[in-house]
């Protein structure tokens, strides 16, 4: 019993994480069939500012999550500009962006190493956001408040960015755009404002999202490798560009990975997860919530 | 192929083999080894993703496979390792045929999304395995250290064996002329399969898969070939850098290896003839040069892949195709006029959204 509710709370963690990490991820693909390599490192940068803005700015700590979220927008676009527009029409955009955003990514965790070696220190720093180990009992198991801001933050999130979508102008050209770049074209929607829109709204939920795993290990200019592995693992099973199918992805991969760790052993609940996603691949090439088809394009 | 790249092979080899003559510092000729080896992975991978057109990642796990059947063997049994060489071979032939398989269905990002799962598992496992198994204490009384080796990597399962024929000054220079027999031979091997009858295949499926289907070539079978022909030599390559270095580790399946071999394709020119060689040799030279600086190394190396993503998608290797052939314009030589016309078509072709 205590395992299982062990489980339960820490899979929500994991799982409210990714769902940040992969909605973005997913939005990206779902506008312009771009799979974004430098996620991983807008996420660790988004750890990054809210360290920036609490402890070197002394802003208040309230809001140093919609400045980081600021900010990872603007590293977004920024992004969008020095990489995908230039690329938009070339023949294999799927495959070159993908190898492109890899080395912009690399360049910039490179670049951040450095930066923080000479200014800073590389060692890991503690969270300002973070509240620490404080924690009430649920059944013997103990349940930290920070898990509990964890789980608001990204339900708070993720209701927003659904309301987006289904709510106002943009975002339901954001959806037009994703089920027919032609025909939204054709009806006036400016496609390309949308891309460079949808890029911003992807990287501000990863800044967040990295704001939130740094809560509880710390902030690390490699962290975000990992979580972004992950959520490429979640955006496979839920089939790309599937925004629903993608939060109950994410929570299934934190729950297996959750359920790994408690069980077997801490180190192999990666590789499980790996496993699952290849078995996903191999025997339901359309993600467990897609439609079947025979092949994917 | 034309007469010009056979003049082209004949020089470059001739310059290779006469290298260690011209009595070079040594750890250039140690570059220069190093350069064969990944040459001769992109070039396997270049019949992957340039002449078979699948994206996919697994390469460097393969490689990194062969670097380990090399190390175990000639560790756990003493074997000599000139005999592992073609057991690595076969291990990543059939790790790449799993892969092919478990890649049947599945098109563009998705390949690559599977291998770099596949590859990721590989290095999760080996970083974190720190048992010792039963079998590794029969093994291995004394020290007791996990069967690969885990995160600090497995040593002492001996070389090429150029130390006791060479000496221990000159043995680098049988390891120099060793790696280039291998990149000559994965070079040749590569020529030939884009040019045989496989070869119009494989890039049949690639140009227009329906077509190619329908006329009767089978995606299934030349799938599984290429990933079958392209990962031997890749395993074989892993098994000399294994050699050479005496020692592997996790670093051989990460992703600034990946990074790294993935640049030079795309600077050389994916899906080139010469873009491999190309692509290995700035490479290795930039990262010669970046060596003095060395933080702002993958900083460099980052920018250079997306710049060359961006502008030149085609590498330099294509870059200098169609410079070629502007000048070849230029000149209005007749038979290279029709050649042209038709990389204008082409070029007009692509350029619609």
């Amino acid at each position: 019993m205590n395992y299982f509710i062990q489980i339960i709370v820490s899979g929500l963690t994991f799982g409210a994480m990714y769902a940040l990490a992969a909605v973005g991820l997913a939005l990206v693909w779902g506008a312009f069939n771009m799979l974004n390599m430098s996620h991983g490192i807008i996420m660790t940068l988004g750890a990054y500012f809210a360290l920036l803005w609490a402890e070197y700015m002394g802003m208040p700590l309230v809001l140093a999550a919609p400045f980081a979220l600021v900010c990872g927008a603007v590293v977004g676009v920024i992004a969008y500009f020095i990489s995908a527009h230039w690329m938009l029409k070339q023949k294999n955009f799927e495959v070159t962006i993908i190898i492109a955003t890899f080395g912009l990514g690399m360049a910039l965790e490179a670049g951040l190493l450095k930066f923080l070696r000479e200014l800073f220190r590389t060692a890991p720093y503690s969270q300002p956001l973070s509240l620490g180990a404080k924690s009430f009992m649920v059944a013997d198991v103990p349940v930290s408040y920070q898990r509990l801001v964890v789980w608001a933050g990204a339900i708070v999130l993720i209701v927003l960015v659904g309301l987006f979508l289904s709510r106002t102008t943009a975002g339901r050209a954001v959806r037009a755009v994703a089920q027919n770049r032609d025909a939204a074209r054709l009806v006036g929607v400016p496609v390309r404002r949308i891309y460079v829109m949808v890029l911003a709204l992807g990287s501000g939920l990863a800044a967040v999202s990295g704001i939130m795993l740094s809560s509880f290990k710390d902030v690390h200019p490699l962290m975000g490798g990992d979580p972004m592995l992950k959520a490429f693992i979640v955006i496979v099973l839920a089939g790309l560009g599937n925004i629903t199918g993608a939060l109950y992805a994410a929570l299934l991969v934190g729950m297996v990975e959750a359920a790994v760790k408690v069980l077997i052993a801490d180190k192999y609940g990666f590789a499980a997860i790996l496993i699952l996603v290849i078995l996903a691949l191999i025997w339901k090439p359309a993600g467990i919530f897609g439609r079947s088809t025979v092949a994917r394009q | 192929m034309k007469r010009r790249d056979y003049i082209i092979f004949a020089l470059l080899l001739g310059i290779a083999i006469a290298y260690p003559w011209l009595h070079p510092p040594r750890y250039l000729i140690a570059s220069a080894l190093l350069m064969f080896c990944y040459a001769t992975v992109v070039s396997q991978w270049n019949l992957v993703f340039g002449m078979a057109g699948i994206f996919s990642l697994a390469q460097v796990a393969i490689f990194a496979l062969g670097a380990y059947i090399t190390a175990m063997l000639g560790r756990y049994l003493d074997w000599s390792l000139w005999y592992t060489f073609p057991l690595a071979g076969l291990g990543g032939v059939f790790f790449s045929l799993l892969i092919g398989v478990a890649c049947l269905r599945l098109r563009g990002i998705y390949v690559a999304l599977l291998t770099l799962a596949v590859s990721q598992v590989m290095f999760v496992l080996i970083q974190t395995d720190s048992m010792c198994s039963s079998l590794n204490k029969v093994l291995n009384p004394a020290t007791c250290v996990s069967l690969t080796g885990g995160a600090q990597g497995l040593g002492s399962f001996g070389s090429f064996g150029w130390r006791s024929v060479l000496g221990g000054r000159d043995w680098i220079i049988g390891d120099y002329y060793t790696m280039l027999a291998l990149l000559v031979v994965g070079l040749v091997v590569a020529f030939v399969i884009s040019h045989s009858r496989i070869g119009l295949a494989f890039k049949a499926l690639r140009d227009n898969e329906e077509l190619a289907r329908s006329r009767g070539i089978s995606q299934f079978k030349y799938q599984l070939l290429v990933f079958a022909l392209s990962a031997f030599l890749t395993a074989v390559a892993g098994g000399f850098y294994a050699a050479h270095f005496g020692a592997v580790g996790t670093d051989m399946i990460s992703f600034p290896l990946l990074l790294f071999i993935i640049s030079m394709l795309v600077v050389g020119g994916i899906g080139r003839l010469w873009g491999p060689l190309l692509g290995a040799f700035l490479l290795m030279a930039a990262d010669e040069v970046f060596k003095e600086v060395s933080d702002w190394r993958n900083v460099g190396l980052g920018v250079v892949v997306l710049l060359f993503m961006v502008f030149l998608p085609e590498g330099l290797a294509g870059a200098i195709e169609k410079g070629w052939q502007r000048i070849e314009r230029l000149f209005g030589r007749r038979e290279t006029l029709g050649q042209a016309a038709r990389s204008d078509d082409k070029a007009s072709s692509e350029s619609g959204d």
